[in-house]
């Protein structure tokens, strides 16, 4: 591979490319991130049913002719209950078990999340017209796209509104209440048993932000979010998996990572660059052993 | 259970996979073969995760290093491909062993994202590496023969994979038995109280890691020499995914649960497209207004994989294992 | 001690057993083949992310069905001198594990006279030998590599559609004549199918019209090429070439207008189809996108106006309304009309394989099957068939995309 000389113009376009992509990588690791601090399950369903909601999102506006804001708000809305159904019909079942088979469940979730998507609308991609336009601005030799910022915007918008969430109101205390003590918290009055499902129900709805911001970059496909849930889940956990700020951060600093690496490290090159991303990861983790922002738990006899 | 029925009960299984290859088709022969890989890497899964506790959904990873060692080998270098197997289990279990060492400090979801981190690093470095690996086009393998003329190669494969299932099954079980095993589980059971009672965690755990991988990395060998080629395109994450299915299946601390969750990982992967048009013709006969369903639809095959894994799950918690013990439980009642 | 003897003598008698030799030899005359019926099957991903090559199964599945309803002009039956074709499709995921398991499954457990179509160059590679070895036609893959076109050393075995090598030369001749002083960046596929048609189109450039190349890992997908581009910008490139499969193609020309990069537009005949071209263009948002994109083609394209009121475009429409009724614009899809036109090869085939056909009278028939006058093909292209030359599609036109579709361009090339 022949190493390209270094302009800042290209520099930055990177810089770019890199916050957009890890842009969407965080709001996918805040849903993972949210549903580990309520019920403690790691959901590798995440991203099929991101994906089967942003669908909903294109049946709304390509078939029945919705514009694309009031499409968004309404399948947020779909989603919280497509999430909540899920926990209560299925994870409910398996909540007391084994958390191996908790991790299995919601493998199969993601499996049967896939199927019905491809079943339902088949395999073909789907262009699915978002709220920014692609057309670039120039900033000295830089093209920003519109869309890429509308991206960052969002996603910098929706972990303000989690963290007042979670910090201010009494359903956010509840929630976590629930999760960190749920014998006392259901002596307290919480039902706990609901707190779960709401939990399912907002990382749903997280989810199809995040699908609704991705879809028009990469265009809507069954498939659209699988390599995005691998980095999102390495951001979650970089961050600490309970922490909304540090999958935040860890997704903007994998984005980062991986474009600037792919692009000026000629040695690793597209092939390596998601290994060279995991080893650091690996790496971060060995130091810092519950991520950048988690909290190292005391170990008890 | 009494001795003369477990023994009895081994004998039985014993004459089932000698004599199953005489009563049924080439395909079939083939399909118990790889039952028989994926059980010699559900087989390290169980002392791994089962026994001492640590999750691992990297076991296509070191798949992958098996495999690839037979088809370098092999195919490169000309060695006779069964006898590339060990080597391809030791490379592998060297791997394992050393990936034990960073895995000592993690736990839980940390360690669940290392080692998923390696069922996708492995296939990745294949690729780069080209020079080597054949990169994302892999490396084609000759078509086994049989030497022994009165056997079909498809009887023979699946002699030469259930012989070592069933020398890497003893194995396992003289692995787990005695002061081992009991170190092993108490790590499971609680880390800090095993150490505080001497159990050396660095000692067990990269040992738990090194011999999990040298299975895996036999199974592999065998995996890459009955596809005939190997390619990253092999040891898909899902493949991991689907091995730790089968684990679950089986009931996760049972070596006999693995074989059959090994049966389950082989069938569910073949035939999961075939299993809605019985299902929905039952339902059409009982009167159900159940529209037909073409089974070459794309997603049809996921969606009842799937749904066959969930029930799988909700009706056996336990696993096969748990099944096992229910019928033995049974059995003593009536003898 | 007795236990144990109970146990050993038991598994002795077993192991007696296996001795015995298994299954007693079956008689059938060829497999697959009855007075009524002929059943042959074909792998392609009905899951995963490459789903969507499904549609080759449909296309080839209206076709037969049409077959099998319509009174022939040769023989005045249905279907083929009276049998009914049924296409067993089996999901392989685009994994080659499963495809080798999957066509193992069709030839041994369901008994299929051929293969025919299976999908992807590492796939269909993986069961070469074995069909080979098993004397299993394995007809008209659906992969363009040259090395399926060696009946030499691989009797049973031959592909369909041109080369890639070949369809390399073929741009790579367009841009030495239409663009002086080109300098090029390549993003490509980096496999069997990247490498090949990437070595003929810069036997013809040369190697220093080419100023950057970028693989990216068969699989890659969208989030493989985006950082891609930018670097084949910075390159210095004026002209951008683009050998990937459909996703990474429309992918690249999206990412190419967005970063505000204008180069000539080159992309191989698997990523440019019209849908794929529509997709590019509206997640770029702008039809800058995609104007001018210049590919080989060697089908007849149903969205082309010049084909409207083509007999062979009327007939696929007709066929595909009445046995893929799910399906409402199949113009929109190439694939459709791919699997089509391959099964139609296919049926021609079993046709001259003679009214009782065996497996070695269908590989004779298809290592000289020339049609003159193939509808299927754009104008004035033959399909050849040899022994020595086995590719049986070879004549390629260029063409450039504009106003919405692809105009066919240049003269019509025989490329091997």
């Amino acid at each position: 591979m022949l190493p390209l000389a270094f302009t800042w113009s290209d520099f930055f376009q990177q810089v770019v490319f890199g916050l957009a992509i890890g842009a969407v990588y965080a709001s996918l690791a805040l849903a993972i991130v949210l549903i580990y601090r309520t019920t403690h399950v790691v959901n590798f369903a995440q991203g099929e049913m991101a994906t089967f909601t942003t669908y909903i999102a294109w049946t709304l506006t390509a078939n029945h002719g919705w514009s694309f804001w009031p499409a968004f708000f309404a399948t947020i809305v779909i989603a919280f209950g497509l999430g909540a159904a899920t926990e209560r019909v299925i994870i409910r079942p398996f909540e007391r078990g084994d958390p191996l088979t908790l991790i299995l469940v919601t493998i199969a979730l993601f499996v049967i999340f896939n199927g019905l998507i491809q079943w339902i609308w088949g395999p073909e991609q789907k262009v699915f017209l978002g709220a920014f336009t692609p057309k670039p601005f120039d900033i000295g030799g830089v093209a920003i796209s519109r869309q890429d910022v509308g991206v960052i915007v969002v996603t910098l918008i929706t972990v303000t509104v989690l963290w007042l969430f979670f910090r201010f109101t009494k359903l956010g205390l509840a929630m976590r209440a629930a999760a960190i003590a749920p014998v006392a918290s259901r002596l307290m009055g919480v039902r706990v048993g609901w707190m779960y499902a709401a939990g399912w129900g907002f990382a749903a709805s997280l989810g199809a932000v995040s699908g609704m911001m991705v879809a028009p970059v990469v265009s809507l496909s069954p498939s659209m979010l699988q390599s995005v849930l691998v980095y999102a889940f390495a951001a979650a956990v970089l961050g600490g998996i309970e922490s909304p700020v540090g999958a935040v951060v860890g997704g903007l600093l994998l984005g980062l990572a991986t474009t600037l690496l792919g692009a000026y490290v000629s040695f690793i090159g597209v092939d390596l660059e998601l290994p060279v991303a995991f080893s650091v990861l690996i790496l971060v983790l060995l130091f810092r052993p519950a991520g950048l922002l988690g909290r190292q738990v005391l170990r008890r006899v | 259970m009494p001795i003369w029925l477990r023994v009895a009960g081994y004998a039985a299984l014993v004459a089932v996979i000698i004599a199953l290859p005489h009563f049924v088709g080439s395909f079939t022969i083939a399909e118990f073969t790889y039952a028989a890989v994926f059980a010699m890497a559900l087989f390290g899964l169980v002392i791994l995760t089962g026994i001492t506790g640590q999750i691992s959904l990297g076991q296509g990873g070191f798949m992958a290093i098996g495999a690839y060692t037979t088809a370098i080998l092999a195919t490169n270098h000309g060695w006779p491909q069964l006898l590339t197997v060990p080597v391809g289990g030791l490379v592998a279990g060297i791997a394992g062993f050393l990936f034990g060492f960073p895995a000592l400090r993690l736990a839980g979801v940390y360690l669940a994202l290392a080692t998923f981190a390696l069922a996708v690093i492995i296939p990745s470095v294949a690729t780069a590496f080209d020079h080597f690996t054949g990169g994302s086009s892999g490396i084609l393998l000759e078509l086994p023969t049989s030497p022994i003329g009165a056997l079909s190669v498809d009887m023979w494969l699946y002699y030469v994979t259930w012989g070592t299932a069933a020398v890497l099954f003893v194995a396992a079980l003289w692995f787990v038995h005695g002061k081992r095993g009991r170190a092993l589980r108490a790590i499971m059971e609680n880390e800090l109280a095993a150490t505080s009672s001497g159990v050396s965690l660095t000692h067990y755990k990269t040992l738990a890691f090194g011999v999990s991988a040298f299975y895996a990395g036999i199974a592999g060998s065998f995996y890459g020499i009955l596809s005939f080629i190997v390619t990253p395109g092999l040891f898909p994450i899902t493949l991991s995914i689907l091995l730790l299915a089968g684990l679950v299946v089986g009931g996760a601390r049972s070596f006999l649960g693995a074989i059959v969750g090994a049966i389950f990982v082989e069938f569910i992967q073949v035939y999961s497209g075939d299993v809605l048009g019985p299902v929905i013709n039952t339902a059409q006969k009982l009167g159900l207004p159940i529209g037909d369903v073409d089974k070459t639809t794309p997603g049809v095959p996921s969606v009842v994989y799937g749904v066959i894994l969930l029930l799988v799950l909700f009706l056996m918690p336990r696993g096969a294992a748990g099944l096992f013990s229910r019928i033995a439980g049974l059995t003593r009642r009536v003898v | 001690m007795k236990r144990f003897m109970l146990v050993l003598g038991l598994t002795a008698a077993v192991a007696l057993l296996a001795v015995i030799p298994g299954a007693l030899g079956r008689t059938q005359a060829t497999p697959g083949v009855t007075s009524t019926n002929i059943k042959i099957g074909t792998t392609l991903p009905l899951s995963g992310v490459a789903a969507i090559y499904s549609r080759i199964g449909v296309g080839m599945r209206a076709w037969f069905s049409y077959v099998n309803a319509r009174k022939s002009s040769v023989d005045h039956k249905r279907g083929v001198y009276g049998r009914q074709i049924t296409l067993n499709i089996y999901d392989d995921g685009y994994q080659e594990a499963n495809t080798v398991q999957q066509t193992r499954r069709a030839v041994e457990q369901d008994g299929v006279f051929a293969m025919l179509g299976g999908l992807g160059t590492e796939n269909q590679l993986a069961v070469r030998d074995y069909l080979n070895q098993k004397k299993v036609p394995q007809l008209y893959v659906s992969t363009g590599l040259a090395g399926f076109a060696d009946l030499k050393n691989y009797p049973w075995t031959i592909g369909w559609q041109p080369d890639y090598a070949q369809e390399g030369i073929l741009l790579g001749k367009y841009v030495k004549a239409n663009i002086p002083n080109a300098k090029i960046g390549v993003l490509f596929q980096n496999d069997d199918y990247g490498k090949q048609e990437l070595e003929g189109f810069q036997n013809v450039v040369g190697k220093n019209a080419i100023v950057a190349s970028r693989g990216y890992p068969r699989g890659g997908g969208s989030a493989a090429v985006t950082p891609l581009i930018p670097q084949l910008k910075a390159s210095g490139a004026d002209t951008l070439f683009i050998i990937a499969t459909p996703q990474e193609s429309y992918t690249s020309l999206a990412v190419a207008y967005k970063i505000g990069w204008k180069p000539n537009k080159i992309v191989n005949s698997v990523g440019a189809t019209d849908t794929f071209m529509a997709v590019a263009k509206q997640i770029a948002g702008s039809p800058d996108a995609v104007e001018g994109v210049v590919t080989a083609q060697y089908l007849k394209d149903p969205v082309n106006p010049k084909y409207a009121n083509d007999p062979q475009i009327k007939l696929y429409e007709k066929v595909m309304d009445k046995y893929a009724p799910s399906f409402p614009n199949p113009r929109d899809d190439g694939l459709f009309i791919y699997g089509m036109a391959k099964a139609d090869t296919f049926v021609q085939a079993l046709y001259r394989a003679g009214k009782n056909p065996t497996r070695q009278s269908l590989m004779n028939a298809v290592s000289h099957l020339t049609i003159k006058k193939d509808g299927w093909l754009i104008p004035g292209a033959k399909l050849i068939t040899t022994p020595k030359s086995a590719f049986p599609l070879r004549y390629q036109t260029l063409s450039r995309y504009t106003n919405g579709h692809f105009t066919e361009f240049g003269n019509l090339v025989r490329t091997r």
